[in-house]
């Protein structure tokens, strides 16, 4: 045990370990005292906190589940119109963030807006706002979630789908089962651990999303961390709180892990596999199809994209006042500086996994990596907390106090993005090293190659394309990032989320729809760069 | 005199309960082949391992070129030893075509001024037409001659072969055997070949090492190995013969109560009257139609250059015997086979 301690080993516990501070501070937030607000909180407004996050949970799952599998059954077993065209094109949607989703509906269905004006130049006037319904509130939030995170589901169910094996579908008529029997009987069932995984995603997302709910004022655990450390100034209690949702999200992380591991199993092409072939529909049948898909892809990418683009155009002073190159360079220092943070540690920690093989630092990782279920909003206070905890404790100085360095900095946004993503970070590494056999590292060494030489030599050019797909998705992902920066940023440091998030709260979703817009453009871009990927179609 | 290299006392270990325990061996001279066999899953792989430096040691030592390279408080760096070892599965860089692949051995002892041709090694391993292929798109025999290639060009001072032909398709198998052992032997590679081919070990070995349960059984010239191995276990191993009773007669004779008298040369003395158990090789006996000694065919299976008949004797017992295919008069099942009587064994192997 001892010999395996060396350089590579001490980096990647160091790794592990900083993931892990957010973790640690959450839960020794039951050993510090909380303010009075807590007090308050419990006799007032935590169950309200709770029932409106599970109300809102329990709705997106339902959502998400008929859109999700619905799509991913039509496209893998059909063949229509559009059939390959929408296989792609409803990934898109990851490109919409839920509180820009928010944004459109607001901006369509609110008091005098897009719906009002369509219908009443449609009509001549005889509408009134009254009439139209209002899509806010609850609803309106679990509608924002659903449709913009029901990739999930489609994408993991799809993949399952996609890797059946022709073989079952011919067993079904064996029995002599009816197509609905074998969807249920069959088809379904076999699908179910995929399922499950992408709908435990969603219930992660769904219970950290701040900027839907908070956009549609819907108190939530989420908003009660805010609110606990922005109105009351209570850290404590905001990391306590955070432990209770956190204790939730490990159940479904957990739920997610195991459902995981058996979909591998289920979806990994055997021996004995037969590729589907496809049913041709034809007539009515084929234009219900595409009609579901197209209407999905309506409301769930082009919708907010003609709403914001709209409001962009009916409102060009908004987007000619963006300062457009302040915003990308701000975007463009974030990424880099996170993934080449991100893509190094990363390196370190699986290459320093791999080679010591130590137990002990695997269990570190993984339970460091585990941050990634954490919700932003969570992330940030517990970093503020540690900080604040450093400051205090520790590093006191007279003239100086490093919160000042570590919080409200790049330097700081950029270590909670670290935090916030290292598991995408390590995983998409992993996922590249995990194809390369142990006897590919031990022939380079036994042809001379250093453990460095092995590395550069081997390792890099062979985990290229995994380098470019981290990096891509990483790049999705800090675009559209929104509690952490808002909370972590400096003074005056925007990002296109930011700005839309700000307009926003002003009640000026016509300013919010360009940085929004720009925001969805770009992430759009990247997605279909990494489609195939994404869609577990890569060769 | 050092040994160029030399096993002393380890203990190979590729798990708690698999070990092979207390092996001692040595290679006197550079550019001498020894080869291990033993069943699968015994723990010869693990013995190349370490020998590479990827597996550590907690007792004896390992020595190359007269410098411990293994032993509980040393333990050089695999990079560090200029020991190659050619894996049995494909350990091709599967982002480097095969000839690039093979150039990572040809680029590690460059100084060496002896040392072998690309273009000569490609073309005794048959790689030519996949000069540009990457490892998906080769079959299994052609990524095991492709890292052979690389190990070989890396000219270290060890090579380690571990099942070096075991995927390599029987037309070229052959050939390449001869190759292989005109240029270990022209540029004094000293190998360890791990082969489960009894004939393969044979052929490329100056000497074999035999290994079961658990430990290295017999270390000696291949034609000892096959002639005279020394324990049952062995021979059972090797399932070049059968074992029959027989009594010492005196020191040059036996007899056996169905095959009569048997003569030869002891290689251990019994005293007189000892019960043994024989070791009866299928070239030991000889066909001869007008011979008294008649035993019934069971089995006859034909191999190319020789019949394999088994034969059936009084007492139950399977005797094996060659015979020349081009031997006019064949015998089928069922039908009496006549051997040479006395039995004549130039060396008389026998066990307590």
């Amino acid at each position: 045990m001892i010999a395996r301690i060396n350089i590579w080993y001490l980096s990647s516990f160091l790794i592990s370990l900083i993931v892990a501070i957010p973790i640690i501070m959450i839960f020794s937030s039951f050993f510090e005292t909380t303010s009075e607000y807590s007090l308050v909180l419990k006799e007032t407004f935590l169950s309200e906190y709770v029932i409106n996050s599970l109300t809102l949970l329990i709705g997106v799952l339902i959502l998400t589940s008929i859109i999700g599998i619905g799509c991913a059954y039509l496209v893998s077993f059909y063949n229509f119109f559009g059939a390959n065209f929408f296989k792609w094109a409803l990934i898109l949607s990851f490109a919409v963030p839920a509180y820009i989703y928010s944004y459109s509906l607001g901006a369509f269905f609110d008091n005098y807006g897009t719906a009002y004006s369509i219908l009443n130049s449609l009509s001549g006037n005889i509408i009134s706002n009254s009439t139209i319904p209002k899509l806010d509130g609850m609803f309106g939030a679990m509608l924002a979630i659903s449709f913009s995170i029901f990739g999930y589901v489609y994408v993991l169910t799809r993949t399952s789908f996609h890797y059946q094996s022709q073989n079952l579908i011919d067993l079904g008529k064996n029995l002599g089962f009816s197509k609905k029997k074998t969807f249920f009987k069959i088809i379904l069932p076999s699908a179910r651990p995929s399922i499950v995984a992408g709908l435990s995603l969603v219930a992660m997302e769904t219970l950290s999303d701040f900027g839907s709910v908070s956009f549609f004022g819907i108190s939530t655990l989420t908003t009660g961390i805010y609110n606990a450390w922005v109105t009351f100034d209570d850290l404590t209690l905001a990391n306590r709180l955070s432990f209770y949702l956190l204790m939730f999200i490990f159940l479904l992380f957990t739920i997610e892990n195991l459902s995981r591991k058996k979909a591998q199993y289920h979806t990994l092409p055997k021996s004995g596999f037969k590729t589907k072939t496809k049913i041709n529909l034809k007539g009515y049948k084929s234009i219900l199809a595409f009609s579901i898909c197209f209407l999905v892809f309506f409301i769930s990418f082009l919708f907010p994209v003609i709403q914001m683009s709209y409001w962009t155009f009916l409102f060009p002073k908004h987007f000619f006042d963006l300062n457009l190159i302040n915003l990308l360079s701000n975007t463009l220092i974030l990424v880099i500086l996170s993934c080449s943070l991100l893509i190094a540690l990363s390196f370190i920690s699986n290459y320093g996994n791999r080679i010591t093989k130590s137990k002990l630092l695997q269990s570190l990782t993984t339970f460091s990596i585990s941050g990634y279920a954490m919700p932003g909003i969570i992330l940030a206070v517990a970093y503020i907390s540690f900080i604040s905890f450093l400051d205090e404790n520790i590093f006191i100085f007279e003239n100086y106090n490093i919160k000042s360095f570590f919080i409200g900095s790049i330097f700081g946004l950029v270590i909670v993005y670290f935090v916030r993503f290292y598991s995408l970070a390590n995983n998409g590494i992993k996922s590249g090293y995990l194809k390369i056999n142990y006897s590919i590292d031990e022939s380079a060494y036994l042809l001379g190659y250093s453990k460095i030489k092995t590395f550069k030599n081997i390792h890099l050019p062979y985990l290229k394309n995994s380098i470019f797909l981290v990096i891509i998705l990483l790049l999705i992902e800090i675009i559209k990032e929104l509690p952490i920066t808002l909370i972590m940023r400096p003074f005056n440091f925007d990002t296109f989320a930011t700005t839309a998030y700000t307009y926003a709260s002003q009640d000026l979703l016509e300013a919010a729809a360009a940085p929004a817009i720009i925001l969805i453009l770009i992430s759009s871009a990247f997605i279909l760069l990494t489609s195939k990927y994404i869609l577990n179609e890569q060769s | 005199m050092n040994n160029f290299f030399e096993i002393n006392n380890v203990t190979f270990a590729a798990s708690k309960k698999n070990k092979v325990n207390n092996v001692s061996l040595k290679i006197e001279n550079e550019g001498d082949v020894i080869c291990l066999l033993g069943p699968s899953g015994i723990g010869k792989t693990t013995i190349l391992r370490t020998i590479a430096g990827l597996e550590k040691i907690n007792s004896g030592s390992i020595s190359l070129n007269g410098k411990v390279i293994s032993s509980n408080k040393i333990h050089v760096e695999p990079e560090d030893r200029n020991i190659s070892l050619s894996f049995q599965d494909n350990s091709l860089f599967p982002h480097y075509n095969v000839i690039d692949n093979i150039k990572f051995g040809a680029d590690r002892n460059s100084r060496k001024t002896k040392k072998l041709k690309l273009d000569d090694v490609i073309e005794f391993l048959h790689l030519e037409n996949i000069k540009s292929k990457y490892p998906h798109e080769i079959s299994s025999g052609e990524a095991q001659r492709a890292a052979l290639a690389r190990s070989l060009l890396s000219m270290p001072d060890l090579l380690l072969l571990d099942e070096p032909l075991s995927n390599i398709d029987q037309n070229f198998k052959e050939e390449i055997q001869v190759k292989l052992k005109q240029i270990l032997r022209e540029y004094k590679i000293t190998t360890i070949i791990v082969t489960h081919d009894s004939y393969e070990a044979f052929y490329l070995g100056n000497k074999c090492g035999i290994i079961l349960n658990g430990q290295l059984k017999q270390f000696d010239d291949p034609y000892n190995v096959h002639h005279f191995p020394n324990s049952i276990e062995v021979v059972n191993f090797l399932n070049k013969g059968i074992l029959i009773p027989a009594t010492v007669v005196d020191e040059k004779t036996l007899e056996n109560n169905d095959l009569g008298i048997i003569n030869g040369d002891f290689i251990k003395h019994y005293p007189k009257g000892a019960n043994v158990k024989l070791l009866l090789q299928p070239e030991d006996l000889e066909h001869d139609d007008k011979s008294s000694l008649k035993l019934e065919v069971v089995d006859k299976k034909f191999r190319g250059t020789n019949f394999i008949y088994t034969l059936k004797t009084q007492s139950n017992l399977l005797i094996p015997v060659f015979v020349h295919s081009h031997h006019v008069h064949q015998h089928e099942v069922e039908e009496k086979f006549g051997v040479k009587k006395p039995i004549h064994i130039d060396h008389i192997v026998c066990f307590d």
